[in-house]
């Protein structure tokens, strides 16, 4: 699904140049659920947000169902995102001023589905990640594993078929960090991907496969070996 | 996805309720002062464009040179406008009105035949019958071709008709006017009243057909007392009608003038006629002396300006508090483009936003407009209405919400939309103040249009004073006039006496002539007798005053003498000047020269000039002479109880004339409603300029919150590092100083060009010191400092602990 190869990126202020990224070769299976660890500054959140096609890399190519994608324009990048990928950010990252349902129901918008469809699709997400009765709610009025259920719900809702969680849980107590990476589990044994980046030794192990960065290049790589890594 | 856009844009006006309140609050502000002027405006731009032929309607008038002044007026002589008819075919109708209080036109004691009671009437004016019809006038009862077709005959409004035969036909009855019951007037029909946005303002027009007001006054050319008006036929080439203009001059005006001197007749080849459409008599009068109440196109121009300057300033507070803010919608640009947004959903979703806002603010504009209305009316002093019911207003209203509202948003919009998703999320993004050197360059118009506008409203205000307290040559305090004297015929000297024994009244004089625009007025033209040839001699007024005239109005003389009772040959031949007078004629010794406008008269005093006209003019050459024209009697008081003087002035008044009612007023009241105009102005240029300084400092002020806000983290760790509060205030108020004293440095070189130009208006103004200028800075810098200390202050008190906590 994800083909990586030989990707740079650094970025520019006025005297330094930063290497964030450096000739990074990945690739990522269609139902993987990867782990992507290392100290902070590494570059994790860079690489996650290029796989996102958030950001574009410097050099190097990156195909995404086997299509480059690295090079496109922003409204392009968006087009694929659309309803293909789904995002888990550790802060969250609800708009306040929609409730629930209307945060999880915003991808489906943006893809012009009917409203009675959407109102279909977005209820059974609910349901599914147990905050249906909290629907009219704002962000605010919630609790952190409930916001990032809501978060998980709207990264769901369009059947996406990759999800990029950064640091999905660093916000959240034990019980509902559990809890949110039982919910990321449940959604790969489905078939969803998973591309996470985390801190936490506890969540990579729900990973099939660790991958370590260190300065902007990948160190080693395990699978289903996260604890024999020490960086 | 529309009710998404709306939804979010509901929700995000409701959240942030101090911004939303001066987003809306000064776009309202806005919509109300453009809406206003526009009522205004469009009321002023629809005078006499009703008559069906208005495009072909014209005045004609007369301008020459005099003593190297231009001059204009458009007073004809009478055969005037039947030359025209006879000698130009495009002519199709030409017709006069005379307007001359000499003459019998303005005020009457009227009552209808039958009656006793006199009451007293304005609007009467001589018309020739042609009027009727040039002037497409809707005729209730009677014919437009016979209603004034006979001598004596009058037409009256469909007011006047109902005030005084109600329930009755006006037409075929008689009134009796100023108790001459040997000459009645016939009503020979009823016309519609006039609009009041015409400068056709007559309640009783009495035909000219036969009427002769002096021997030879029907066919002199030399006589001017008539403004003549022309319906030209359709396509009517107005300058060939120019050159016949010019023909109709040679063949018939210049020769009435034949036995002039050399000096007249020089005079004489400057004048030409000229034509005005009806149309722009109310607006562009700049040439035509004709002493009608003007509006004035300058003012238009002006106050549409201002309504728009308005209108900008407060779409530059939304552009400046939506990009300011921007930071706030930041993370949901991110987030929505993460999620599948396009760059156009998301300016669609800001624009949605913002034409929310301007309909909102719309809304309250108009509610805001229609509850100051009233208010509005008084000090414009007119009858304006929301146009509810013209077919235009409301889709103009919906169009223009729309239109602002996209103008207004179209900046935030496409800036707002260009945050990308990876900076937002990573929180790289330095939200806001990208945008901050436009921010300030929005600041710096806003306040320098605020100076500017302090500036005129100071200016104005001191002209206003100037003109109050300006030393006029007269007393104008403690003087009351009575009106309507003219009936007490015989009994007059009588009246006067009974007055004079009040002892509280000072003196008292009979004379139409009274220094106040309204009251009669005279031209003539003046010689040195046998004296310099050179000299071409003075254009001024002649007024026929009684002994008590300069006493009771406090008028100074200079040189020689006051006329003197026990002097006959004073009420003869003898004439005292006014120092312009002296100065036109170029007397060295005035007293004992005799001057002569026909009638020889010799020189007994010189008066100091006296304002007699408004001070947009120059005091003109004027003499007094003793004579007999008794419309108005003035007292010169010295009470504190005015009232109770005045009980004892109507009880003698109602003795004399039981069945007319006093009409008495006051001369400084009367000299402030000459004013009016200039006042009305200002008064609708000092709120308006409040209003645009309210929408700039409202703007300053959400701007400043916002600016401190941003700056929260640095202010902390000043604090920590040991700043007090003075250098934390300082800090903050320093930036905002800097942008408004940028500002005073430009308005104040624009406010000098634009107010010198407005005093230049007046022959008599006020010198511009740098004062104002000063004071105009100072005011800004006070009312700015007092707007963002306010948020200063707040921030100087701040807890570094949760700011640098939260970050």
């Amino acid at each position: 699904m994800i083909q990586i190869e030989n990707l740079k990126k650094s970025f520019k202020t006025e005297e330094v140049e930063t290497l964030a990224l450096n000739n990074v070769n990945l690739k990522v299976e269609e139902g993987e659920f990867v782990a992507i660890m290392g100290p902070s500054g590494c570059g994790k959140s860079t690489l996650l947000n290029i796989i996102g096609m958030l950001d574009n890399p410097n050099e190097g190519y990156y195909h995404f169902d086997g299509q480059e994608v690295g090079g496109l324009k922003e409204n392009q990048r968006t087009k694929i995102r659309k309803g293909n990928l789904g995002f888990v950010f550790q802060s969250f990252n609800l708009i306040d001023e929609l409730t629930v349902f209307e945060n999880v129901e915003l991808p489906l918008i943006y893809l012009n589905m009917k409203k009675s469809e959407r109102e279909q699709k977005v209820r059974a997400v609910l349901e599914r990640m147990k905050i249906a009765h909290r629907e009219k709610h704002f962000p605010q009025q919630l609790s952190g594993g409930q916001q990032q259920r809501v978060a998980i719900a709207r990264a769901v809702v369009t059947n996406a078929k990759l999800i990029l969680a950064d640091e999905p849980t660093g916000n959240l107590d034990s019980k509902n960090g559990i809890e949110v990476m039982n919910l990321l589990t449940e959604l790969n044994q489905e078939g969803t991907t998973i591309v996470m980046v985390t801190h936490s030794d506890r969540d990579s192990h729900y990973a099939h496969r660790v991958i370590n960065l260190f300065d902007g290049q990948i160190v080693t790589e395990s699978q289903n070996k996260p604890f024999e890594i020490g960086v | 996805m529309f009710t998404n856009h709306l939804k979010i844009a509901w929700r995000s006006i409701l959240k942030d309720k101090m911004f939303t309140s001066i987003k809306i609050g000064g776009f309202a502000i806005g919509i109300m002062a453009c809406l206003l002027i526009t009522l205004f405006i469009l009321d002023e731009l629809s005078y006499d464009k009703h008559y069906k032929d208005a495009d072909n309607i014209y005045r004609i008038g007369r301008q020459g040179v005099l003593n190297g002044e231009d001059f204009g007026g458009i007073h004809m002589p009478a055969p005037f406008a039947a030359t025209l008819k006879a000698q130009i075919p495009e002519v199709e109708k030409s017709g006069r009105i005379l307007v001359s209080e000499l003459h019998g036109s303005g005020g009457k004691e009227i009552r209808p035949s039958g009656s006793i009671q006199n009451n007293y009437e304005q609007g009467f004016a001589y018309i020739d019958p042609e009027m009727l019809e040039i002037l497409d006038f809707t005729m209730l009862s009677g014919d437009i071709k016979n209603a004034l077709s006979t001598p004596n005959s009058i037409v009256i409004t469909k007011k006047k008709a109902a005030k005084y035969f109600p329930d009755e036909e006006a037409v075929g009855k008689t009134l009796i006017f100023d108790d001459n019951t040997e000459k009645p007037y016939y009503i020979g029909g009823v016309i519609d009243d006039l609009p009041k946005n015409s400068h056709f303002q007559f309640e009783f027009l009495i035909t000219l057909k036969d009427k002769e007001f002096f021997y030879g006054d029907q066919t002199s050319w030399t006589n001017h007392n008539y403004h003549t008006y022309v319906l030209f036929r359709p396509n009517t080439n107005m300058n060939e009608i120019e050159a016949k203009l010019l023909d109709i001059k040679k063949t018939f005006y210049v020769p009435a003038f034949k036995n002039r001197s050399a000096e007249y007749m020089e005079v004489m080849s400057t004048i030409k006629f000229g034509m005005q459409n009806i149309q722009d008599i109310h607006l562009r009068n700049e040439v035509f002396e004709d002493g009608l109440n003007h509006g004035d196109i300058r003012f238009i121009w002006l106050f549409g300006a201002i309504a728009g300057f308005i209108l900008l300033l407060a779409c530059i507070n939304f552009i400046n508090l939506s990009t300011a803010k921007s930071a706030n919608r930041a993370k949901e640009v991110g987030l929505r483009k993460t999620v599948g947004a396009f760059r156009k959903n998301l300016i669609m979703q800001f624009l949605i936003e913002s034409v929310l806002f301007s309909i909102i603010s719309f809304v309250v504009g108009i509610i805001l407009a229609w509850v100051l209305l009233p208010y509005f009316n008084e000090i414009a002093s007119k009858d304006l209405l929301l146009p509810w019911g013209k077919t235009w207003f409301l889709p103009t209203l919906l169009f223009s919400s729309l239109l602002i509202g996209v103008i207004a948003g179209l900046y935030p919009s496409f800036y707002l939309s260009t945050f990308k998703p990876i900076d937002v999320l990573k929180g790289s993004l330095s939200i806001g103040s990208k945008s901050g050197r436009l921010r300030s360059t929005l600041v710096v118009f806003q306040f320098t249009t605020s100076v500017v506008l302090i500036i005129g409203t100071l200016i104005i205000g001191e002209q206003m004073d100037y003109i109050q307290n300006k030393k006029l040559g007269y007393d104008k305090e403690q003087v009351v006039t009575i009106e309507g004297t003219n009936t007490l015929d015989s009994k007059l000297e009588t009246f006067k006496r009974e007055l004079n024994a009040l002892t509280e009244v000072n003196a008292v004089t009979a004379s139409s002539y009274l220094p106040i625009t309204g009251t009669t007025r005279n031209n003539n033209y003046f010689r040195i007798e046998n004296g310099n040839a050179k000299n071409e001699g003075a254009g001024g007024q002649i007024w026929r005053v009684d002994h008590e005239y300069i006493k009771t109005l406090g008028i100074t003389i200079k040189e020689g003498r006051n006329f003197a009772i026990g002097k006959a040959s004073d009420s003869t031949d003898a004439i005292i000047i006014n120092e312009a007078m002296v100065k036109q004629l170029g007397l060295k010794n005035p007293i004992g020269k005799k001057i002569s406008n026909g009638h020889s008269y010799t020189i007994i005093g010189v008066v100091g000039d006296f304002h007699f006209s408004t001070l947009k003019d120059k005091i003109e050459p004027l003499s007094l002479v003793i004579g007999q024209e008794n419309k108005m009697i003035a007292l010169r008081v010295d009470t504190a109880n005015m009232d109770a003087l005045l009980n004892d002035v109507t009880t003698i008044w109602n003795k004399f004339s039981p069945n007319q009612t006093i009409r008495y007023s006051f001369l400084d009241q009367k000299f402030a409603k000459m004013h009016e105009d200039v006042k009305r102005m200002g008064a609708i240029f000092n709120s308006f300029s409040l209003f645009a300084i309210l929408v700039a400092c409202l703007g300053l002020f959400a701007l400043s919150a916002f600016m401190i806000e941003q700056r929260n983290k640095e202010i902390s760790i000043r604090m920590v590092l040991g700043a007090s509060f003075q250098n934390i205030y300082q800090l903050l108020s320093f930036d905002f100083l800097k942008l408004i004293l940028i500002s005073i440095s430009i308005a104040v070189p624009i406010g000098w060009y634009v107010m010198n130009r407005w005093l230049e208006d007046f022959e008599y103004s006020i010198d511009i010191g740098w004062e104002v200028f000063a004071y105009s800075g100072i005011l800004a810098i006070v009312v700015a400092i007092l707007t963002i200390s306010y948020q200063s202050i707040g921030a100087a008190f701040i807890n570094p602990l949760k700011s640098l906590r939260a970050e």
